[in-house]
């Protein structure tokens, strides 16, 4: 009897064990093994109170438990990674990361603008690389948490998609101070290459009764308080 | 075209030519190519009237006709320029800041007047400028002509078609409607003419072919009696050209914005230089070498050519992608990218309304998934790092409002 239920314990260790660090749930662990409900239950909680396993809350489902074997890193996709905490999203944690690398950024720029070299110089010193917005941030000491690289690109990235900053990739020598295979990326505060387009200037372009408006109508350009409020400048 | 701008075209045609005038525009606007009787008959107008409007309408560049088989003559209207009078301001406008006033009026007198002789222009300009002068000057006819002059060489004007001149004595029947042509070289060809007193007859046209604007030809004998030395040469403003001109404009002062004026300028010196070379609808500007850059720079912008290289290669190198290289000779060859630079315009103007109207959220939203093509709900949370509650509200508010679409793809097993 006791050989039999190690074996169980055996191959329940083994599917947990393959699962590596993103864990694995209970209901897969069934699947995989097809051992009744109750003896997988039996099987945790031993594996558990020998400290061979532990449960972990995923992120992705906060009422879901994966396990995984005691000693791993659970992968950042069950945590969260830096920019969670107890499966919340620090959304205002990121929003200073973000003010704060643009304005890193910013500076470097106005920096290398006013040193009035030759362009070459004035360009090139107005970018930094991953490596030296982490250095920057880290330096500053807002974060409890440790932050890796990649986390200030993916802050980074976001900042590419407000449209304030632009990357580049350059080659780099193996070796050289935060290049990643080869590679380094650098980037730089840039400004909108248009001022608010036209359209929006006019209350019509944010107008909420846009669809609904017409001579003749309610809603017509003529009896428009808005429309009348703006051209009395 | 939609209700919205034939609406438009009629409160336009309206304003401009009165009540008959529209109600034939407005009607060829809908119904599309139609003969003279259909018309007549389609909106209750007599023939006479009908034939008046048609005449405004194709002195103004707004109706063209056509000759179809079997001698028919079927007239159309074209919304889209019926639409271009409301940008007659802006044309103004820019041959003032180009020319100044005597540009100005010249542009003006064109785009009211649909088609003029040179000498008219010259006269009526002339008249108009002696006005607003101090008593005892006056504008000389030469300055006027000098404007109109340059104004034809930057292509801001151009000429008519014209009735090829026939050379047997005897043309035989003639056609129901003049077919007009001109070539590409005749088309800012100016006359010479030395427009104080006398002139020299230059070249006269079929004048006399049926269908021939009746409007045109009384409103030009009531105003010389002399006979005008430029008779049958007609000019009329290049739209095309002042649209080329924005079009430059944006894409200066946007590299004005992303890098600095020193660069801008540079690049405004490339697109003047390729004004004239370049279509207007070329995905590239002819190649220019850096030398000619250098030497056709304005005088007085003291870079040398060392630093205009520099200048030159990092405009290359820009992500923008504005500017590319596309050889070494001559110090290296350079194109303006203008499929491109017009693209990144008009990605940045939709950036621009999201922005304004949904808020800089919903913008990093908006920009990522340009950039991404196709994501998925949770992809977008993660890239943008918004929380999952507020990226799906954003996504359903652009969704609803037709800025984003939504497709379903099967999962793969």
């Amino acid at each position: 009897k006791m050989k039999g239920s190690d074996n169980q314990e055996k191959l329940v260790y083994q599917i947990i064990e393959d699962a590596g660090n993103k864990g694995i749930w209970s209901r897969d662990i069934r699947y995989k093994s097809n051992l009744p409900l109750t003896e997988i239950n039996k099987i945790l909680k031993n594996l558990e109170s020998k400290k061979l396993i532990k449960a972990v809350k995923s992120v992705a489902a906060s009422k879901k438990k994966v396990y995984m074997l005691y000693n791993l890193q659970p992968d950042r996709s069950v945590t969260g990674g830096a920019w969670y905490s107890d499966q919340d999203f620090e959304s205002e944690f990121v929003e200073v990361l973000n003010q704060q690398c643009f304005k890193f950024l910013q500076t470097k720029a106005e920096t290398a603008r006013e040193s009035k070299q030759n362009p070459m110089i004035q360009r090139n010193s107005s970018f930094a690389s991953s490596h030296e917005v982490w250095k920057y941030i880290c330096e500053l000491g807002i974060s409890k948490v440790e932050l890796s690289m990649e986390d200030i690109e993916t802050i980074l990235n976001t900042l590419i998609y407000d449209g304030k900053v632009e990357m580049t990739i350059i080659a780099a020598k193996e070796g050289t101070v935060g290049s990643v295979d080869g590679h380094m990326k650098l980037y730089r505060a840039v400004n909108p290459i248009i001022p608010p387009t036209g359209l929006v200037r006019a209350p019509c372009g944010l107008c909420p009764v846009f669809d609904d408006c017409h001579e003749g109508g309610e809603i017509s350009p003529s009896n428009c308080i808005y429309m009348t409020e703006w051209l009395e400048f | 075209m939609t209700q919205a701008e034939i609406k438009l075209c009629s409160l336009l045609l309206q304003e401009h030519f009165g009540e008959i005038v529209e109600k034939i525009g407005v009607h060829l606007i809908r119904t599309g190519s139609q003969p003279l009787r259909v018309i007549a008959h389609d909106t209750g107008t007599s023939l006479d009237q009908v034939k008046k409007a048609l005449c405004v309408l194709i002195q103004h560049n707004l109706v063209i006709y056509q000759v179809h088989k079997r001698g028919v003559v079927e007239y159309e209207a074209q919304c889209s320029r019926v639409l271009r009078m409301l940008r007659y301001p802006r044309y103004i406008y820019t041959a003032k800041t180009l020319y100044s006033d005597t540009g100005e009026l010249i542009v003006e007198e064109l785009l009211l007047n649909g088609k003029m002789t040179m000498s008219a222009v010259v006269k009526k300009v002339a008249d108009r400028l002696t006005e607003t002068m101090e008593d005892g000057k006056t504008m000389d006819y030469a300055e006027v002509s000098n404007t109109f002059m340059r104004l034809a060489d930057t292509h801001f004007v151009q000429r008519c078609p014209w009735v090829p001149a026939t050379e047997n004595s005897d043309p035989g029947p003639l056609p129901p409607a003049p077919i007009l042509v001109i070539s590409e070289k005749d088309m800012y060809l100016v006359p010479k003419l030395s427009l104080i007193g006398k002139g020299k007859r230059r070249r006269s046209s079929d004048e006399d072919a049926t269908g021939e604007p009746k409007a045109k030809r009384t409103k030009h004998s009531t105003d010389n009696k002399e006979p005008i030395p430029d008779d049958g040469i007609y000019w009329q403003a290049n739209l095309d050209r002042f649209h080329q001109h924005f079009r430059d404009q944006a894409i200066v002062s946007a590299v004005a914005n992303r890098m600095d004026q020193t660069s801008s300028e540079i690049v405004r010196t490339m697109l003047r230089m390729s004004e004239i070379t370049t279509p207007s609808a070329a995905p590239f500007t002819q190649p220019l070498s850096s030398n000619e850059i250098f030497r056709s720079l304005p005088v007085g912008y003291n870079i040398s050519k060392q630093v205009l290289d520099q200048y030159l290669t990092l405009l290359a190198d820009d992500p923008l992608e504005f500017v590319g290289k596309s050889g070494d000779s001559g110090g290296g060859m350079y194109v303006i990218n203008l499929h491109k630079a017009l693209g990144s315009l008009a990605t940045a103007t939709l950036e621009s309304v999201v922005q304004e109207r949904f808020g800089s959220r919903c913008a990093r939203i908006f920009r990522l998934v340009l950039q991404k093509k196709h994501l998925e709900q949770k992809q977008v949370e993660d890239l943008a790092m918004i929380p999952a509650k507020e990226a799906k509200d954003m996504l359903y508010k652009m969704l609803s409002g037709n800025f984003i679409s939504l497709q379903e793809i099967p999962k793969t097993p």
